[in-house]
């Protein structure tokens, strides 16, 4: 088999569907390069944890191959295993340990294992060390899980939704301890998210799903640069038809808001084939959410 | 590793095990206690006749005591790992799966095992003080079926909580209910004499069974 030691997770013509035969997404493919921090977006239904699942062994694909650090994900060793920390969706761990109980449950298993980073995390949760991990609240379970995903030293992080369930602060010290970690350490990150803010700071790339398709697939960098939004105002009874260059064309009362991958020239010259003249056509500044809705509209 | 799997299980089922322990254990005595003040009253004669005659083994209330150590502890055991689908967590440890199932259904069995020996010690020696040992082997021959069936009934249960399609969940149960009912029809003394070795393979080929419903979970077949 071909190996690319840059290559961390391979995704090649990906294609899951329901139990009902609904396609989820077809011909899903992209790799994650060492190092690189890759966020799979999209609303909810559109395949983000069924891909983690499946790339973790837990579904079987309709097609497609898929493997982890050259490994096909079927049959993914203990070795490789151990080289991969899994974030489960809802911070999910063994609720019936405690937090010391559960430290040394993982420590036994991981040679890299950093008890320091661990505890160092635990010691801002004003909790005692026997204290069950049922009886706290999710932000502090995610505290938990984070702080045991720290002290595996994986080099592949796999994160299934962080922030689900999880306040404004907690999220926030999940994102602050994560980024500190991942680009200190080098760490390649895999990760899924419905609260797009939150990754703005932390993903080097996106995808971005949209029910049984891939709407991009780019850096936020580049994502950022050449997609833009844009309003102007156009008479009550027009309306402004998507095309190569309008991208999910929305109006309130007078006011149409638009998405572009062009340029200024380029969006004037749509609008003018179209037959409207826009006054106040606007070019806004964009947060990684503001692109996420422009690509996948708001409904 | 190994001990670090064994730590999780026993976290998981210690307070049903000392709970199942104790059931065994009391009903024991009463079994034990119910006996010696029969010899007390009417004589060890007497005890040894309804014994031969009536093939009465004066254990009947220990009868169900192995099953339901047997359905709490696999409970105990396999619905944590289900809730929240934790099973994902036990997975993804860096440890040969298969070695992964055997330690967590070993761990279940040992306890079981424990709770009979302590339970099955505990009748054979105050027999032994009582009666000659061809009744006490009796005793325990009579005894031996119900204690196969406490593993038949954890086998099932583990293999049911592990198995994540309602389908398959009801087969397994149905299936189950119908192979434990067998332990119970025959009430007799040492009715099951010729039946204990087929039942002994037949359990050892029962963790198949939770060894499926963990392949169909891998395969994403839940519901």
């Amino acid at each position: 088999m071909e190996t690319d030691v840059n290559t961390v997770i391979s995704v090649k013509s990906l294609t899951q569907r329901y139990g009902n035969g609904r396609v989820i997404y077809s011909d899903l493919s992209f790799d994650v390069a060492k190092g690189r921090i890759l966020g799979l977006l999209g609303k909810n239904g559109t395949g983000k944890t069924t891909t983690i699942n499946i790339l973790m062994g837990y579904l079987k694909p309709a097609a497609g191959k898929c493997t982890i650090f050259n490994e096909p994900i079927e049959n993914l060793s203990p070795q490789t295993r151990s080289r991969i920390a899994l974030l489960i969706e809802g911070h999910v761990q063994y609720s019936f340990m405690t937090i010391e109980q559960i430290e040394k449950f993982y420590s036994a298993f991981y040679n890299r294992w950093n008890r320091a980073a661990y505890y160092e995390l635990m010691s801002k949760l004003h909790v005692s060390p026997r204290q069950h991990i049922s009886s706290m609240s999710c932000g502090q379970r995610s505290q938990v899980a984070l702080g045991l995903i720290l002290a595996q030293n994986a080099d592949l992080l796999v994160l299934d939704d962080f922030s689900l369930g999880l306040d404004p602060g907690y999220r926030r010290l999940f994102v602050d301890y994560l980024n500190d970690y991942v680009r200190s350490e080098n760490k390649t990150v895999f990760m899924t998210s419905h609260i797009i803010q939150d990754l703005e700071r932390l993903i080097d790339d996106c995808i971005i799903l949209d029910y049984g398709k891939i709407l991009t697939q780019t850096s936020v960098k580049e994502l950022m640069s050449r997609f833009s939004r844009y309003t102007c105002s156009l008479p009550e009874n027009i309306e402004l038809r998507p095309d190569d260059t309008i991208v999910n064309p929305g109006k309130i009362r007078r006011e149409t808001e638009f998405y572009t991958y062009g340029s200024r020239l380029e969006v004037e010259a749509a609008l003018t084939r179209q037959g409207l003249k826009c006054n106040n056509l606007i070019r806004h500044d964009m947060t990684l959410e503001d692109a996420f809705i422009g690509l996948t509209g708001k409904y | 590793m190994i001990k670090a799997l064994i730590f999780k299980e026993w976290v998981k089922t210690r307070r049903m095990f000392v709970i199942s322990l104790a059931v065994a254990v009391a009903v024991t005595i009463y079994v034990i206690l119910m006996m010696s003040r029969l010899v007390e009253l009417k004589g060890v004669g007497h005890l040894m006749m309804i014994m031969l005659l009536k093939d009465n083994s004066f254990v009947d209330s220990c009868r169900f005591i192995p099953l339901l150590a047997a359905i709490a502890i696999a409970a105990s055991q396999m619905i944590p790992e289900m809730s929240q689908r934790r099973l994902k967590l036990t997975l993804h440890l860096p440890c040969r799966r298969g070695r992964l199932m055997s330690v967590m259904l070993l761990c279940g069995v040992v306890e079981l095992t424990l709770i009979f020996i302590i339970q099955l010690a505990m009748i054979t020696v105050c027999d032994f003080v009582i009666l000659p040992s061809e009744l006490v082997a009796r005793v325990v021959l009579t005894m031996l079926p119900w204690f196969l069936a406490g593993y038949v009934a954890y086998l099932f249960v583990a293999a049911i909580c592990l198995e994540g399609t309602r389908t398959m969940k009801t087969v397994l149960s149905l299936v189950g209910i119908a192979v434990l009912f067998l332990f119970y029809l025959q009430p007799a003394m040492e009715a099951y004499n010729a039946m204990i070795l087929p039942l002994i393979v037949f359990i050892a080929v029962l963790p198949l069974l939770s060894v499926g419903s963990v392949i169909r979970f891998k395969e994403g077949l839940y519901d």
